[in-house]
């Protein structure tokens, strides 16, 4: 119910700020915006965008797990291969995603190989990281444990440390799925071939403003939608994560 | 010394140039039980350490004749994402030894709790089940009822000392409870501070029946051992 009031709050401020400035090709209405929702509703690419949008977006998710974790595994678990590493990984996360835009083009043109691949490079150090800060943290006492009872090395790795690491890989696909949909649709928009922010760029050019507010309501409410499935299903997931002593 | 199952000499161990343990001489018999009195910082944990092998680095002689050691540790050290059995079958695979245990410390029904739904004394149960299940010839408790009110703390110490009576290991006990170590010991070992020695070794003396609190001999024991650690340390 609050939450239906904020959002109410929202869009009267928005009507009024739309009145005052009354310039609609910086602020349209929420009537303008809204009509222009419904337009893209009534058609058929705008479906075909998300879909494309949503598809890349799991891709990339699915394949910065898979190489994060077990490359950030590896440096947990071993300083020497976290202060080879480390260095790479440091200068990967630091390059501007148009730098890497450049890079893509000239090797793959327009197409989505060049928003996947962006938004992995851009991604992929923070699941790394965010596995070796896990691994690194696993706790001492319990490996301690393991030795006094000689369990086997790859027990005390299948039990203890990847237990460790699950609320870790969880709270890497939290981080992740809130950013990834923000750097698809902006390496879509910069070298994409479909999806959302192909459509924004092109009511960029026809200077449809309203039409680019309601894009963006799309992809809010994806990144919110998707955030928010997340939230509910790890919190169930990781109850029995909850360290107590 | 086919009797002996440790036995320890001029042991000396330095972190750094800090010196902890200052030249032990010890020897424990098959199902003796000792244990240790010292304050914080003398080196109890890290002589258990170096029994458990998980500590290498020292000097002098420790001589092991054992092949399976049962570590209780001061915390429980349960692996919190998997079950009470989960955590027992982690070190050991046989189940049906697991249950005995679980039933002998009054834990059955609770194999599938996490340990998170388990109570403190509960959880030291478990830590102990752990240690027993490799069926010890030495078993090592490093403070592990501080944490623990007294009907839970003593109850769980006479439920040792049965399994002790059946089963014959030797027990190491490392405590600052003076009443806890006269009920898990036959032997007083009272340390003094870092760099440590071992200052004075003293028989306890007390039959089976003896070994209550509320019984008078116990009671002239633990008074006895009091002022023999307050006349050291003055």
């Amino acid at each position: 119910m609050k939450i239906l009031f904020g959002i109410l709050i929202f869009l009267i401020l928005w009507q009024i700020f739309s009145v005052i400035l009354n310039v609609p090709l910086i602020l349209p209405s929420p009537y303008l915006t809204f009509e222009s929702l419904y337009h893209l509703a009534l058609q058929r690419e705008t479906y075909q965008a998300i879909f494309s949008t949503v598809w890349k977006s799991l891709l990339v998710l699915l394949i910065v797990i898979a190489i994060g974790t077990p490359v950030g595994f590896l440096m947990g678990i071993n300083e020497s291969v976290y202060q080879i590493f480390r260095p790479a990984i440091t200068v990967v996360q630091a390059v501007p995603v148009i730098s890497w835009l450049a890079l893509v083009i000239f090797v793959w043109g327009i197409g989505w190989k060049g928003p996947v691949v962006i938004s992995f490079l851009s991604l992929l150090p923070i699941s790394i990281f965010t596995t070796a800060t896990g691994v690194r943290s696993t706790d001492r006492n319990l490996i301690e444990m393991a030795k006094v009872y000689k369990v086997s090395q790859i027990r005390i790795i299948r039990t203890i440390y990847l237990g460790s690491l699950v609320p870790f890989i969880f709270s890497t696909v939290e981080v992740i799925i809130g950013d990834v949909w923000k750097v698809i649709i902006v390496s879509e928009y910069l070298c994409g071939s479909d999806g959302i922010g192909v459509l924004i760029s092109w009511a960029r050019q026809y200077v449809d403003v309203p039409r680019i507010y309601a894009l963006t309501i799309i992809a809010v409410a994806l990144g919110i939608t998707s955030e928010r499935f997340v939230k509910f299903f790890f919190r169930k997931a990781l109850k029995k994560w909850q360290i107590q002593s | 010394m086919a009797n002996t199952i440790l036995k320890v000499e001029n042991l000396k161990k330095d972190f750094d140039n800090l010196s902890v343990i200052d030249g032990w001489n010890l020897e424990i018999e098959r199902d003796e039980r000792i244990a240790m009195i010292g304050p914080s910082g003398c080196g109890k944990t890290t002589f258990l350490k170096i029994i458990a092998n998980l500590d290498k680095n020292f000097h002098g002689k420790v001589e092991k004749n054992f092949e399976r050691i049962g570590f209780v540790f001061q915390e429980p050290r349960l692996i919190p994402w998997i079950s009470v059995m989960e955590n027992l079958t982690f070190v050991f695979p046989d189940k049906d030894k697991i249950i005995f245990f679980l039933r002998a410390m009054h834990l059955e029904g609770f194999e599938d709790y996490l340990p998170s739904q388990l109570s403190g004394g509960m959880k030291q149960r478990v830590n102990l089940v752990r240690a027993l299940i490799a069926d010890p010839q030495l078993l090592i408790l490093d403070e592990p009822f501080s944490s623990l009110d007294m009907p839970v703390k003593f109850g769980i110490i006479e439920d040792i000392n049965k399994l002790r009576d059946q089963r014959k290991f030797a027990i190491i006990t490392v405590t600052h409870d003076v009443k806890e170590a006269i009920l898990l010991s036959d032997r007083i070992l009272i340390l003094s501070k870092r760099p440590s020695k071992i200052i004075e070794d003293i028989k306890t003396n007390l039959q089976k029946t003896e070994r209550d609190i509320s019984n008078t001999k116990f009671i002239q024991a633990e008074s006895a051992l009091i002022k023999r650690i307050f006349s050291l340390s003055n």
